[in-house]
């Protein structure tokens, strides 16, 4: 059995976030080694800036209070918790040239990579997931 | 039983309970037992999960109005 996790994040909405980072420390707290990799606007979830206001799909804005009802952690609180649980952040760097960031705009701690980093760490990972 | 220590994760939802018992649970030592008391009513399904994926042993739940208990025994 593979003790190895990999995801890819390749959506930027503030539910996108939560199905990421939920099953990654869940799978971190579950002694699995896991790796992210954040490509196109999955890059928003690790965005220093952009990870506190990711948005809530049109039409399901009224689910804020059901957020907050439910006492959920913020995604910066479980970006830290995911980290702190040994989770490693890889953000795709081809995409990051096509929207003019840099390794700074990005919470402290990631590593950049390409398809082929994530593909080796993952060829032998189950499951992977793809957000 | 002997209680080593308690995690009280009362109102928290999916993963901080995990989360929370992942890290009290590597606070204890080898064979000691640690209580967790949560609402989450994911956690009836997920605690015993997590503690098999670590080899520990879950020695008894039980609810109380709606009030999850676990006795979870270290590997």
């Amino acid at each position: 059995m593979s003790n190895k996790v990999a995801i890819i994040a390749a959506n930027g909405g503030l539910f996108d976030a939560y199905k990421v980072f939920n099953i990654a420390t869940a799978a971190a707290a579950s002694e699995k080694e896991v790796q992210i990799f954040f490509t196109f606007d999955g890059l928003n979830l690790i965005h220093k800036q952009a990870m506190h206001a990711l948005e809530m799909p049109a039409g399901k804005e009224h689910l804020t209070e059901g957020f907050e009802k439910a006492n959920v952690p913020t995604i910066p609180q479980l970006v830290e918790m995911a980290q702190e649980l040994g989770v490693k952040f890889i953000a795709c760097q081809m995409t990051m040239d096509v929207m003019g960031l840099t390794k700074e705009d990005f919470v402290d701690g990631i590593e950049v990579g390409g398809a082929v980093t994530f593909l080796e760490y993952a060829k032998d990972a189950s499951p992977t997931l793809t957000f | 039983m002997n209680i080593t220590k308690t995690l009280d994760a009362k109102g928290l939802a999916c993963p901080m309970p995990i989360v929370k018992t992942k890290k009290a649970i590597d606070a204890i030592k080898s064979g000691e037992v640690l209580e967790v008391v949560v609402t989450d009513k994911g956690a009836l399904n997920d605690i015993p999960a997590w503690a098999k994926s670590g080899g520990h042993t879950v020695l008894e739940q039980k609810t109380e109005e709606d009030v999850l208990y676990f006795y979870i025994q270290k590997a």
